[in-house]
């Protein structure tokens, strides 16, 4: 593939203009309309054996629309931006509006009275100025540091991704915005051990300048993993304090934060309902959802329905703060709440939803071999599975396999897996005893910044 | 919507010829073309209003040339002849050595998209609307401490037409309903849900008011169940696993492993060990493409390769993988239909289709009876596996303890934890009520449509993680 072709992206039309024109075109409708327009470039290469195993381009393009008509909602998306496309899409949102029922909340923000605020940076040229050969230098790489280390059997898969995107929001109600952002990443999983002692590690480096990227750490990070579990074994049942990895704190964060959600307290789907300016945790948790964070990859000028980002303070020092909003929500509440920013959209083919943007866990004091030292004894959480069905967002419950290596002494001991660990929302929050000062960006699940936390009082099921 | 939009008609006779060859031109071994039109209709119903109504369409399609075990792939959305011979010829130029020219193709070879009684886009939207209404209506009729009730519609309907220079032509129509219902309960600040799903390959006749009734009342009756649960026990003991979504067990502890991508790269516990007693000579699986309105079954798979029946494990001994053109050729085992993507925008890759156990000739109660103590997950509600190492985790949805051969008081927030290898050797009994449920299965980021299935089956012991500490 040549080099040539990386300019396409800004020879299209923007996405700003396709949203003027449909919402121009459906000007008769007598409906308040939003347009919500993606387009971009993206390559992929995974290498396998040293060797390129698959490179995919492509350029998306899509766009959704929105249509609210006395509290009614259609929505329809199309990858088709050509005239007749979009008289295709005007019409089913019309159809679509008229098969849903009234809502007295529903309706699209009006334009926001404060500015935009400035984000500088969101769009790095070196996504562009590499070369694809310079890409499948950087999965070589990745894959080679994984490999050096001894014991380490295998690298199931060395991948570089990156992405440049263009999203705007046009409206009816006056919203007219765009931004451009890219987001480069490698990661590569690593095996180590033989036989029924196979063990599996994963390691990752993410920028939005691919010319950024570490690579060797990627790797390293991935066999340093793996090999660290070899010889696991179940440990004995009974109750831990577990210290969780902050991967592993992010991504119970991400999908605590589900319960944030001011859609989710009001519908009464949510165990924080009704606690706003109570006590839900220990004071050792401060939780904030960072819009504006340079470093994160959810941050944005605007959320998924055109409202400016902001900071918002959910959590401080064990007190609920806030919920998350979007206009909806906001609107529920009569006037007492505004939107946090904080309307989510997968792609353009889904409606927005309330979501955090990126979630800021705020750390705490010294390295990870300090927090250990602190803890003494329990259980260090390196990694857990079927986060999908294991934790349940409405009832609270989690309970997912574990694996990682005892805390014995102030220092890791034998490796551990094919054990459970469970507990709740509540009992996570509560039981947080200590936080480590070495916070990462972890953008696996949701985008989260997070130190390692120590959680005591953790049921863990094994031997 | 039922006056929907003018349809792509499919690609015009010799686009693939044309495509191919201008893909290989820039050498490459193979090439192939996958084109589709998709179109989807989605109504989501929650506090007591059909909130949304969602629909969409996509058309696109995309190229692949492989060279040994190197591919380059991409796609565009769209399907007219420009864009495409634009990519062909984008991707062509990574290609190293001379032109190749292209067989002659044979015709297309269409599958029978499966039966469709009634073509879900003449059914109007409102009764589509009507019948979350009913289910929300049934579920809160259940009971007084039903909270919430979340019930999404779901229709589409996916055609695909795939060529590769291998000389084949195929075209597929699968039309896909479903409707699933959450159901929330609380009673003194405790909540629990309840969830289940119909959903096949075929029309709206699936749906009936009395159907969409008792999938309501089922939902609804184990959210308020499970309110009066107790906390699930922690540590080994014996489990009967229910039938229908137990086939989480055999997707999860052994499925993935038989998919020849990891087979190929070394990073399945099961490779190198076809031909082996991995089970009792009770126990029988299979992956069955073709069983008619199953969820993930079609006509042929998204390489064009028919879908088939596939016995997997064989009076206890491992007999197949599951294979895609690319690791079966690499592999040189035969083809298997089911080489599976998530749409035109993603690569292929050697994906289940309906997976279950063959039934048994015990009865669940027979199961139970034989359990002096343990716990009988009936329903489970999703997992997870690592290929490389085998191990598994699956979430029970509903679960009870079983005390003295008897089903005893629910219980909540179970999570089975094992290995694969090691809990096929265990199952010791299988039932005969053999029952498949349909589901998503998430790979490679890709999420496609499977069924799970098995008859209830007894597994000598496995390690239940919940927080109740004897």
């Amino acid at each position: 593939m040549s080099h040539g072709t990386e300019s396409r992206v800004r020879a299209t039309q923007a996405p700003v203009e396709i949203g003027r024109q449909v919402i121009a075109l459906g000007r008769g409708l007598e409906a308040d309309l939003e347009a919500y327009v993606q387009s971009g470039r993206t390559v992929t290469v995974k290498v396998y054996g040293r060797q390129v195993e698959s490179v995919s381009v492509a350029e998306p393009r899509g766009l959704g629309l929105r249509a609210v008509r006395g509290g009614m909602t259609g929505y329809a998306f199309t990858t088709d931006v050509s005239r007749e496309g979009l008289d295709r899409v005007l019409a089913e949102a019309e159809s679509d509006l008229e098969a849903s029922d009234s809502d007295p909340f529903a309706g699209l923000p009006s334009k926001p009275a404060e500015p935009y605020p400035d984000l500088p940076g969101l769009w790095r040229p070196g996504t562009s100025l590499l070369l694809l050969e310079q890409k499948i230098a950087l999965a070589l790489e990745a894959e080679a540091a994984a490999l050096e280390p001894a014991g380490v059997e295998t690298v199931e898969e060395s991948v570089y991704s990156d992405e440049e995107a263009r999203v705007a929001v046009v409206s009816s109600c006056g919203i007219e915005v765009e931004t451009e952002q890219s987001y480069s990443f490698v990661y590569v999983v690593a095996h180590a051990g033989v036989g029924a002692d196979r063990q599996s590690g994963l390691g990752f480096s993410a920028h939005r300048d691919p010319r950024e990227l570490d690579p060797e750490a990627a790797g390293r990070e991935a066999a340093g993993k793996a090999l660290a579990l070899v010889g696991a074994r179940p440990c004995p049942t009974g109750a831990y304090t577990v210290v969780l990895d902050r991967e592993v704190a992010a991504a119970l964060l991400s999908t605590l934060a589900g319960a944030l959600s001011a859609e989710a307290v009001q519908k009464g789907r949510s165990v924080f309902a009704g606690k706003l300016g109570e006590m839900i945790g220990s004071a050792g948790v401060t939780l904030v959802d960072d819009g504006l964070d340079l470093d994160g990859v959810a941050t944005s000028p605007f959320d998924a329905e055109g409202v400016p980002q902001q900071i918002t303070a959910l959590v401080e020092k064990g007190r609920l703060k806030s919920y998350l909003f979007d206009s909806k929500s906001a609107r529920r509440e009569g006037g007492t709440a505004r939107s946090t920013g904080s309307a989510r959209r997968d792609s353009y083919r889904a409606l927005p939803r309330v979501g955090p943007s990126n979630l800021v866990v705020a750390s705490g004091s010294g390295t990870l071999e300090e927090l250990l030292q602190r803890v003494g004894d329990g259980l260090y959480v390196e990694g857990v599975a079927g986060l999908h069905s294991g934790v349940n967002p409405m009832s609270g419950e989690i309970s997912l396999g574990v694996t990682g290596r005892l805390i014995k002494g102030g220092s890791v001991a034998a490796a551990v897996r094919e054990v459970t660990m469970a507990t709740d929302f509540a009992g996570l929050l509560d039981g947080i005893c200590d936080v480590g000062g070495d916070a990462r960006q972890i953008p696996l699940h949701g985008s989260v910044c997070s130190p390692s936390i120590a959680v005591r009082g953790v049921t863990v099921s094994g031997a | 919507m039922a006056s929907g939009p003018a349809e792509y008609s499919g690609p015009a006779p010799g686009l693939a010829e044309k495509i191919l060859s201008r893909a290989l031109r820039g050498g490459g071994e193979t090439s192939d073309l996958f084109i589709e039109e998709r179109r989807s209709l989605s109504l989501r119903l929650e506090d007591g209003r059909v909130e949304n109504v969602i629909s969409g369409g996509d058309l696109g399609g995309s190229i692949r040339i492989t060279t040994g075990d190197s591919t380059v792939f991409g796609y565009v959305d769209s399907a007219d002849e420009d864009s495409l011979l634009a990519l062909a010829a984008e991707l062509s130029r990574s290609g190293p050595g001379r032109p190749r020219s292209l067989p002659t193709l044979a015709p297309v070879a269409v599958s029978d998209g499966g039966s469709v009684i009634v073509d879900p886009r003449t059914v109007e939207a409102t009764v589509k609307s009507r019948l979350l209404h009913l289910s929300d209506e049934v579920a809160r009729g259940t009971g007084r401490d039903i909270r919430q009730v979340m019930a999404v519609y779901g229709e589409t309907r996916q055609r695909v037409w795939i060529a590769g220079s291998q000389g084949f032509q195929a075209a597929d129509d699968r039309t896909r309903v479903m409707l699933s219902i959450t159901v929330m309960a609380e009673r003194q600040g405790v909540i629990q849900t309840g969830h289940d799903t119909l959903a096949h390959h075929g029309g709206f006749e699936l749906l009936s008011e009395e159907a969409v009734g008792e999938l309501a009342a089922t939902a609804a009756e184990r959210a308020i169940l499970l309110l009066g649960g107790r906390p699930a026990p922690a540590g080994r003991m014996p489990v009967v696993l229910g039938n229908g979504f137990g086939g989480v067990l055999f997707h999860e502890a052994c499925g993935h492993g038989l998919e020849a991508d990891y087979v190929l790269k070394k990073s399945s516990v099961w490779e190198g060990r076809r031909g082996e007693r991995i089970a009792g000579e009770h126990l029988f699986a299979y992956d069955d493409g073709v069983a008619p309105g199953m969820w993930g079954s079609a006509g042929c798979d998204d390489e064009g390769v028919p879908c088939q029946r596939t016995t997997l494990i064989e009076a206890g001994v491992l007999t197949a993988y599951l294979t895609d053109r690319l690791r079966a050729a690499a592999l040189g085992l035969p083809l298997t239909g089911n080489g599976r993507r998530q749409d035109y925008r993603s690569l292929p890759y050697p994906r289940m289709t309906n997976t279950y156990f063959g039934p048994g000739e015990a009865t669940t109660e027979e199961l139970i009876a034989g359990t002096s103590k343990g716990l009988y997950a009936k329903s489970l509600s999703g997992g997870e596996v690592n290929p490389a190492t085998g191990d598994f985790v699956f979430a029970v949805e509903e679960g009870y303890l079983i005390d003295g051969g008897r089903v005893g008081p629910p219980v909540r927030g179970a999570t089975l934890i094992g290995n694969g290898p090691e809990v096929l050797k265990s199952i010791d009994a299988v039932a005969g009520d053999l029952a498949i449920k349909a589901g998503t299965c998430g790979k490679e980021g890709q999420g496609v449509p499977v069924g799970s299935g098995q008859p209830t089956v007894l597994i000598r012991e496995l390690t239940v993680g919940g927080t109740g500490l004897a």
